[in-house]
Protein backbone atom coordinates (compact mmCIF):
# COMPACT_ATOMS: atom_id res chain seq x y z
CA UNK A 1 0.00 0.00 0.00
CA UNK A 2 1.61 3.60 -0.96
CA UNK A 3 2.17 6.41 1.88
CA UNK A 4 -1.07 8.33 0.62
CA UNK A 5 -3.02 5.38 0.72
CA UNK A 6 -2.53 4.33 3.96
CA UNK A 7 -2.21 8.28 5.63
CA UNK A 8 -5.95 7.94 4.46
CA UNK A 9 -6.61 4.80 6.47
CA UNK A 10 -4.54 6.23 9.60
CA UNK A 11 -7.46 9.10 9.15
CA UNK A 12 -10.12 6.97 9.06
CA UNK A 13 -8.68 4.50 11.97
CA UNK A 14 -7.75 7.01 14.42
CA UNK A 15 -10.54 9.63 13.58
CA UNK A 16 -13.02 6.58 14.94
CA UNK A 17 -10.72 6.12 18.05
CA UNK A 18 -10.18 9.73 19.31
CA UNK A 19 -13.70 11.00 18.59
CA UNK A 20 -15.61 9.29 21.34
CA UNK A 21 -12.19 10.36 23.72
CA UNK A 22 -12.88 14.06 23.22
CA UNK A 23 -10.43 14.64 20.78
CA UNK A 24 -9.90 15.72 17.04
CA UNK A 25 -7.00 16.12 14.41
CA UNK A 26 -5.44 18.99 14.86
CA UNK A 27 -6.92 21.94 12.02
CA UNK A 28 -3.31 22.56 11.12
CA UNK A 29 -3.33 20.73 8.19
CA UNK A 30 -0.01 20.76 7.53
CA UNK A 31 1.22 19.13 10.59
CA UNK A 32 -1.30 16.64 10.70
CA UNK A 33 0.09 15.58 7.12
CA UNK A 34 3.29 16.08 8.52
CA UNK A 35 2.71 13.36 11.31
CA UNK A 36 1.06 10.92 9.33
CA UNK A 37 3.30 10.40 7.39
CA UNK A 38 5.55 10.01 10.26
CA UNK A 39 3.64 7.44 11.06
CA UNK A 40 3.50 5.46 8.22
CA UNK A 41 6.88 5.31 7.89
CA UNK A 42 7.69 4.19 11.13
CA UNK A 43 4.78 1.39 10.77
CA UNK A 44 6.50 0.51 7.77
CA UNK A 45 10.35 0.52 9.82
CA UNK A 46 8.87 -1.11 13.18
CA UNK A 47 5.22 -2.91 12.49
CA UNK A 48 3.96 -0.04 14.20
CA UNK A 49 2.76 3.64 13.89
CA UNK A 50 5.03 5.36 16.74
CA UNK A 51 3.92 8.53 18.14
CA UNK A 52 6.75 10.53 16.29
CA UNK A 53 7.71 12.28 19.10
CA UNK A 54 8.44 10.14 21.86
CA UNK A 55 11.46 7.56 22.04
CA UNK A 56 10.88 3.45 21.80
CA UNK A 57 12.08 2.26 25.23
CA UNK A 58 12.48 -2.05 23.68
CA UNK A 59 10.31 -2.58 26.62
CA UNK A 60 6.81 -4.06 24.76
CA UNK A 61 4.74 -2.99 27.57
CA UNK A 62 6.17 0.77 27.41
CA UNK A 63 6.06 1.12 23.63
CA UNK A 64 2.88 0.05 23.14
CA UNK A 65 1.57 3.05 25.21
CA UNK A 66 3.43 5.14 22.35
CA UNK A 67 0.94 3.68 19.46
CA UNK A 68 -0.76 6.04 17.70
CA UNK A 69 -3.75 7.88 18.87
CA UNK A 70 -1.81 6.75 22.64
CA UNK A 71 -4.71 9.05 24.10
CA UNK A 72 -5.59 6.53 26.13
CA UNK A 73 -1.91 5.40 27.89
CA UNK A 74 -1.98 9.24 28.76
CA UNK A 75 -5.32 11.05 29.34
CA UNK A 76 -4.45 13.19 32.53
CA UNK A 77 -1.21 14.96 30.56
CA UNK A 78 -3.01 15.16 27.38
CA UNK A 79 -6.37 16.84 28.38
CA UNK A 80 -4.65 18.88 30.97
CA UNK A 81 -2.82 20.39 27.54
CA UNK A 82 -5.89 19.90 25.71
CA UNK A 83 -3.42 18.07 22.93
CA UNK A 84 -1.66 14.95 22.64
CA UNK A 85 2.25 15.04 22.77
CA UNK A 86 3.09 15.43 19.34
CA UNK A 87 -0.11 18.02 18.46
CA UNK A 88 -1.67 15.25 16.14
CA UNK A 89 -4.75 15.58 17.88
CA UNK A 90 -6.53 18.31 19.71
CA UNK A 91 -9.55 18.60 21.95
CA UNK A 92 -12.90 18.90 20.21
CA UNK A 93 -13.06 22.47 21.21
CA UNK A 94 -9.72 23.78 20.54
CA UNK A 95 -9.69 26.16 17.16
CA UNK A 96 -6.30 27.15 17.29
CA UNK A 97 -3.71 25.03 18.00
CA UNK A 98 -0.89 27.33 17.69
CA UNK A 99 -1.70 28.37 21.30
CA UNK A 100 -1.70 25.11 23.13
CA UNK A 101 2.14 24.79 24.52
CA UNK A 102 3.80 20.96 25.10
CA UNK A 103 3.69 20.65 28.72
CA UNK A 104 5.81 17.72 29.93
CA UNK A 105 3.51 15.32 32.37
CA UNK A 106 5.82 16.06 35.58
CA UNK A 107 4.54 20.08 35.20
CA UNK A 108 0.92 18.77 35.46
CA UNK B 1 28.90 35.21 26.17
CA UNK B 2 28.15 32.25 24.31
CA UNK B 3 25.69 29.42 25.65
CA UNK B 4 25.86 25.71 25.70
CA UNK B 5 22.75 24.74 24.20
CA UNK B 6 22.24 21.01 23.38
CA UNK B 7 18.75 19.52 21.56
CA UNK B 8 18.69 16.34 21.79
CA UNK B 9 15.55 15.40 18.78
CA UNK B 10 14.09 12.88 16.99
CA UNK B 11 13.89 13.11 12.92
CA UNK B 12 10.17 12.30 12.74
CA UNK B 13 8.81 15.05 15.70
CA UNK B 14 7.97 18.38 13.93
CA UNK B 15 7.83 20.03 17.28
CA UNK B 16 12.04 19.39 17.04
CA UNK B 17 12.31 21.04 13.80
CA UNK B 18 10.54 23.71 14.77
CA UNK B 19 13.17 24.40 18.12
CA UNK B 20 16.23 23.93 15.83
CA UNK B 21 14.24 27.02 13.87
CA UNK B 22 14.18 28.88 16.45
CA UNK B 23 17.71 28.32 17.61
CA UNK B 24 18.80 29.76 14.05
CA UNK B 25 16.56 32.14 13.83
CA UNK B 26 17.80 33.83 17.69
CA UNK B 27 21.29 33.05 16.00
CA UNK B 28 22.46 31.05 18.93
CA UNK B 29 24.29 28.23 17.78
CA UNK B 30 23.35 24.64 19.24
CA UNK B 31 24.03 21.35 18.66
CA UNK B 32 21.05 19.16 17.64
CA UNK B 33 21.13 15.62 17.92
CA UNK B 34 18.83 13.72 16.06
CA UNK B 35 19.08 10.33 18.08
CA UNK B 36 17.17 8.07 15.51
CA UNK B 37 19.24 8.76 12.85
CA UNK B 38 22.58 8.08 14.72
CA UNK B 39 24.11 4.73 14.49
CA UNK B 40 22.53 2.19 16.76
CA UNK B 41 25.06 2.44 19.49
CA UNK B 42 25.18 5.83 19.59
CA UNK B 43 21.53 6.65 18.76
CA UNK B 44 20.91 4.56 21.94
CA UNK B 45 23.47 6.34 24.79
CA UNK B 46 22.51 9.51 23.43
CA UNK B 47 18.40 8.60 24.22
CA UNK B 48 19.31 7.42 27.57
CA UNK B 49 21.34 10.58 28.35
CA UNK B 50 17.80 12.49 26.94
CA UNK B 51 15.71 10.31 29.41
CA UNK B 52 18.28 11.18 32.07
CA UNK B 53 17.53 14.47 31.91
CA UNK B 54 14.67 14.56 31.34
CA UNK B 55 13.12 12.13 33.26
CA UNK B 56 10.80 10.69 29.97
CA UNK B 57 10.49 9.63 26.38
CA UNK B 58 8.92 12.90 25.31
CA UNK B 59 10.88 14.54 22.63
CA UNK B 60 13.01 17.28 22.02
CA UNK B 61 14.53 17.89 25.16
CA UNK B 62 16.31 21.12 25.02
CA UNK B 63 19.46 21.65 27.46
CA UNK B 64 20.83 25.14 27.92
CA UNK B 65 23.36 25.66 30.23
CA UNK B 66 22.76 22.62 31.94
CA UNK B 67 18.88 23.31 32.66
CA UNK B 68 16.70 20.73 30.76
CA UNK B 69 13.34 21.62 28.58
CA UNK B 70 11.30 19.18 27.64
CA UNK B 71 8.97 20.00 24.49
CA UNK B 72 9.21 23.01 22.08
CA UNK B 73 9.00 25.89 24.69
CA UNK B 74 10.18 29.40 22.92
CA UNK B 75 9.27 31.30 26.14
CA UNK B 76 11.46 28.97 28.37
CA UNK B 77 14.25 28.98 26.13
CA UNK B 78 14.51 33.02 25.78
CA UNK B 79 14.29 32.82 29.92
CA UNK B 80 17.15 30.48 30.04
CA UNK B 81 19.57 32.70 27.38
CA UNK B 82 18.22 35.68 28.79
CA UNK B 83 16.66 37.00 25.74
CA UNK B 84 13.95 39.53 25.67
CA UNK C 1 -42.88 -12.11 10.77
CA UNK C 2 -39.29 -11.15 11.29
CA UNK C 3 -36.60 -13.45 11.03
CA UNK C 4 -34.98 -14.85 14.63
CA UNK C 5 -31.82 -12.89 15.43
CA UNK C 6 -30.24 -16.19 16.95
CA UNK C 7 -27.67 -17.77 14.25
CA UNK C 8 -26.45 -21.70 15.65
CA UNK C 9 -22.89 -21.92 14.69
CA UNK C 10 -20.65 -24.45 16.33
CA UNK C 11 -21.18 -27.31 18.32
CA UNK C 12 -20.21 -26.87 22.21
CA UNK C 13 -17.90 -29.45 21.91
CA UNK C 14 -15.45 -28.05 19.55
CA UNK C 15 -15.05 -24.90 21.97
CA UNK C 16 -11.55 -25.38 23.72
CA UNK C 17 -11.60 -23.37 27.51
CA UNK C 18 -10.03 -20.44 26.87
CA UNK C 19 -9.29 -20.42 23.63
CA UNK C 20 -10.97 -17.58 21.00
CA UNK C 21 -12.28 -18.97 17.95
CA UNK C 22 -13.21 -17.35 14.91
CA UNK C 23 -16.66 -17.90 13.80
CA UNK C 24 -18.26 -15.92 10.50
CA UNK C 25 -22.05 -15.80 10.93
CA UNK C 26 -23.71 -13.93 8.17
CA UNK C 27 -20.51 -12.74 7.21
CA UNK C 28 -20.41 -11.05 10.91
CA UNK C 29 -16.57 -12.33 12.60
CA UNK C 30 -16.62 -13.11 15.85
CA UNK C 31 -14.79 -15.00 18.30
CA UNK C 32 -16.16 -16.97 20.48
CA UNK C 33 -14.66 -17.57 23.80
CA UNK C 34 -15.26 -20.53 26.70
CA UNK C 35 -14.46 -19.84 29.82
CA UNK C 36 -14.93 -20.70 33.68
CA UNK C 37 -18.05 -22.55 31.74
CA UNK C 38 -19.87 -19.70 30.04
CA UNK C 39 -19.39 -19.15 26.33
CA UNK C 40 -18.90 -15.17 25.53
CA UNK C 41 -18.96 -13.61 21.68
CA UNK C 42 -17.13 -10.49 20.59
CA UNK C 43 -16.39 -8.71 17.29
CA UNK C 44 -13.15 -10.44 15.97
CA UNK C 45 -11.74 -6.93 15.51
CA UNK C 46 -10.09 -4.57 17.56
CA UNK C 47 -11.14 -0.82 18.54
CA UNK C 48 -7.68 0.71 18.18
CA UNK C 49 -7.15 -0.37 14.51
CA UNK C 50 -9.24 -3.40 13.40
CA UNK C 51 -6.75 -6.05 13.89
CA UNK C 52 -8.17 -9.56 14.48
CA UNK C 53 -8.10 -10.55 18.30
CA UNK C 54 -7.87 -14.34 17.23
CA UNK C 55 -4.45 -15.32 18.66
CA UNK C 56 -4.88 -12.55 21.27
CA UNK C 57 -4.03 -13.97 24.60
CA UNK C 58 -6.66 -14.31 27.33
CA UNK C 59 -5.84 -14.51 30.93
CA UNK C 60 -9.31 -14.37 33.03
CA UNK C 61 -11.77 -12.30 31.20
CA UNK C 62 -9.22 -10.05 29.35
CA UNK C 63 -8.52 -10.53 25.91
CA UNK C 64 -5.46 -8.71 24.17
CA UNK C 65 -4.93 -7.29 21.13
CA UNK C 66 -2.15 -9.17 19.48
CA UNK C 67 -1.21 -5.89 17.53
CA UNK C 68 -0.74 -3.55 19.76
CA UNK C 69 -1.79 -5.34 22.95
CA UNK C 70 -4.99 -3.03 23.52
CA UNK C 71 -7.07 -5.04 26.39
CA UNK C 72 -10.81 -5.40 25.87
CA UNK C 73 -13.31 -7.44 29.16
CA UNK C 74 -14.87 -9.98 27.09
CA UNK C 75 -17.69 -9.61 28.69
CA UNK C 76 -18.90 -6.06 28.23
CA UNK C 77 -16.52 -5.38 25.84
CA UNK C 78 -15.08 -2.21 27.34
CA UNK C 79 -11.65 -1.30 26.62
CA UNK C 80 -9.95 -1.36 30.33
CA UNK C 81 -7.39 1.95 29.18
CA UNK C 82 -10.93 4.04 28.35
CA UNK C 83 -14.55 3.67 29.01
CA UNK C 84 -15.47 5.12 26.10
CA UNK C 85 -14.35 2.64 23.58
CA UNK C 86 -15.16 -1.24 22.93
CA UNK C 87 -15.88 -3.78 20.57
CA UNK C 88 -19.44 -5.17 20.00
CA UNK C 89 -20.95 -8.01 22.41
CA UNK C 90 -23.11 -10.53 21.44
CA UNK C 91 -25.11 -12.33 23.07
CA UNK C 92 -25.07 -16.51 23.15
CA UNK C 93 -27.34 -19.13 24.10
CA UNK C 94 -27.10 -23.08 23.67
CA UNK C 95 -29.32 -25.45 22.00
CA UNK C 96 -29.06 -29.37 21.41
CA UNK C 97 -25.27 -28.80 21.99
CA UNK C 98 -24.88 -25.83 19.38
CA UNK C 99 -23.63 -22.36 20.42
CA UNK C 100 -26.34 -19.86 18.97
CA UNK C 101 -25.42 -16.19 19.08
CA UNK C 102 -27.50 -13.54 18.71
CA UNK C 103 -27.39 -11.00 16.12
CA UNK C 104 -29.29 -7.94 15.47
CA UNK C 105 -29.37 -7.03 11.63
CA UNK C 106 -27.39 -4.05 12.61
CA UNK C 107 -24.62 -6.09 13.40
CA UNK C 108 -23.44 -6.99 10.05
Amino acid sequence: MDTAARKEVFRYLFGKVVDPLGYKFTPDEELVDMLLEAEVKTELDTGAPYCPCQRRTKVRAEDMKIVCPCIPFHRRHFDAMRRCWCGLFVHKDVTDPSVLPQIPEDEI
Amino acid sequence: MSQDVVVYALSTCPWCKRAREWFTAQQVACEFINIDELPDQEGDAAADKAHELSGSHAFPVVVIDGSVVVGFRPERYADLLGIK
Amino acid sequence: MSESPWVATLEEVKLQEGLPTPINPKGVGLLLIKTDGAIYAVRNRCAHMGCPLEGGKLEGFVLTCPCHDWRFDIRSGAFLDAKELSIGTYRVKRKEGKVLVELPEAAS
